[in-house]
């Protein structure tokens, strides 16, 4: 069916089956439009660094812009000690917000509408950050779970509170941007339909909502881009820098 | 590489209105935004985890509904943690 709002949501083999070892591992729309938005960043980045010219031209600046952007962002919220992982949360965000931003154009795919995709960078950073503050600190790095000051009765309580609220990490940095995705995509779909089922009579409504929805999803795709860095940084922040 | 005088004082201008720009509440507003974004998953994610843990103790030791009860309770207290570390830092950017 044409008209179902989550029929744009369905993954598909594009080639041959590919099977290692009984995993799955064909090449999907969702391998696809990775490929895609990945691409796209190389050749921007790339041909935006190419002449490094003193006066840059309009691709140098906003290579430049995106740079300054995770560079102030890194800096404000982890510090300096955080530097050495520019890298990799420069990575996540173009990563994230091109698959978020070639999600918008007609006829694609949005990776990050899918839990699982989400979930696995989320566990990734989840794993790395708890392994990074484990090498900085030793057992010193439990003393995340036990904060200063609280009372020897509430200590216990406190501390299973501490856990579930490190744990649900992971869980929230996912959910988020999978389910700001999924329903953004869904809604614009949805306006899509009614403009087509009212017809030319009372599908002018419908159609003003789906250009300001699209305006408001364009908006969405890159808050949540830069939510997912910037809460990054933070918990990148709070391994590296304990009780702050 | 030689740069003339003009050039360096309109680059001091530039500068000086880099500087104003940032002042400007224009840019914060997206990061406010940012935030309410961040408040509303948090919440919910840790009571979401709470009941899940509590799910799985409860049919380790056969105590089939309290250990869940008990969990999700203790998650909604960590998603409020949550919310307020949240609040807090929100602040102290300010």
């Amino acid at each position: 069916m044409a008209n179902n709002p989550m029929q744009q949501f369905t993954v598909h083999k594009i080639g041959p089956e590919i099977k290692i070892a009984g995993v799955d591992l064909s090449f999907t729309n969702a391998s696809l439009f990775m490929v895609i938005s990945a691409s796209i960043i190389l050749l921007f980045l790339f041909f935006g660094s190419k002449e490094k010219k003193i006066i840059p031209d309009k691709l140098q600046l906003i290579a430049e812009l995106f740079y300054t952007f995770v560079a102030k962002m890194i800096s404000d919220t982890a510090g300096s000690k955080a530097k050495p992982y520019f890298p990799f949360i420069f990575c996540l965000f173009m990563f994230v917000l091109f698959c978020n931003m070639v999600g918008m154009l007609p006829y694609s795919f949005t990776v990050t509408s899918h839990i699982i995709v989400t979930l696995i960078m989320a566990l990734f950073i989840f794993v790395a950050v708890t392994i990074i503050g484990f090498i900085k600190h030793g057992f010193k790095y439990f003393s995340i779970f036990v904060p200063s000051g609280v009372p020897a009765v509430l200590l216990p309580l406190i501390t299973i509170i501490e856990i579930i609220s490190y744990l649900s990490r992971p869980v929230s940095l996912s959910v988020r941007l999978f389910a700001n995705m999924m329903a953004g995509h869904t809604m614009l779909k949805v306006f899509g339909g009614f403009v087509v089922s009212l017809g030319i009579l009372g599908g002018w409504l419908p159609l003003s909502f789906s250009v300001a929805l699209t305006g408001l999803e364009i908006l969405v795709a890159f808050l949540q881009a830069y939510v997912f860095a910037i809460l990054t940084c933070i918990y990148l922040n709070d391994a590296l820098n304990l009780h702050h | 590489m030689t740069v003339p005088e003009d050039f360096k004082t309109r680059l001091k201008i530039a500068k000086s209105k880099i500087k104003k720009d940032i002042s400007d509440d224009k840019e914060k507003r997206g990061s406010f935004m940012g935030n309410a974004f961040k408040l509303g998953t948090e919440l919910v994610a840790a009571v979401i985890v709470g009941t899940i843990i509590g799910f799985i103790f409860d049919s380790w030791f056969d105590t089939k509904p309290w250990l869940i009860i008990i969990f999700f309770f203790l998650g909604a207290a960590a998603g409020m943690l949550n919310v307020i570390r949240a609040a807090n830092r929100m602040q102290k950017e300010k």
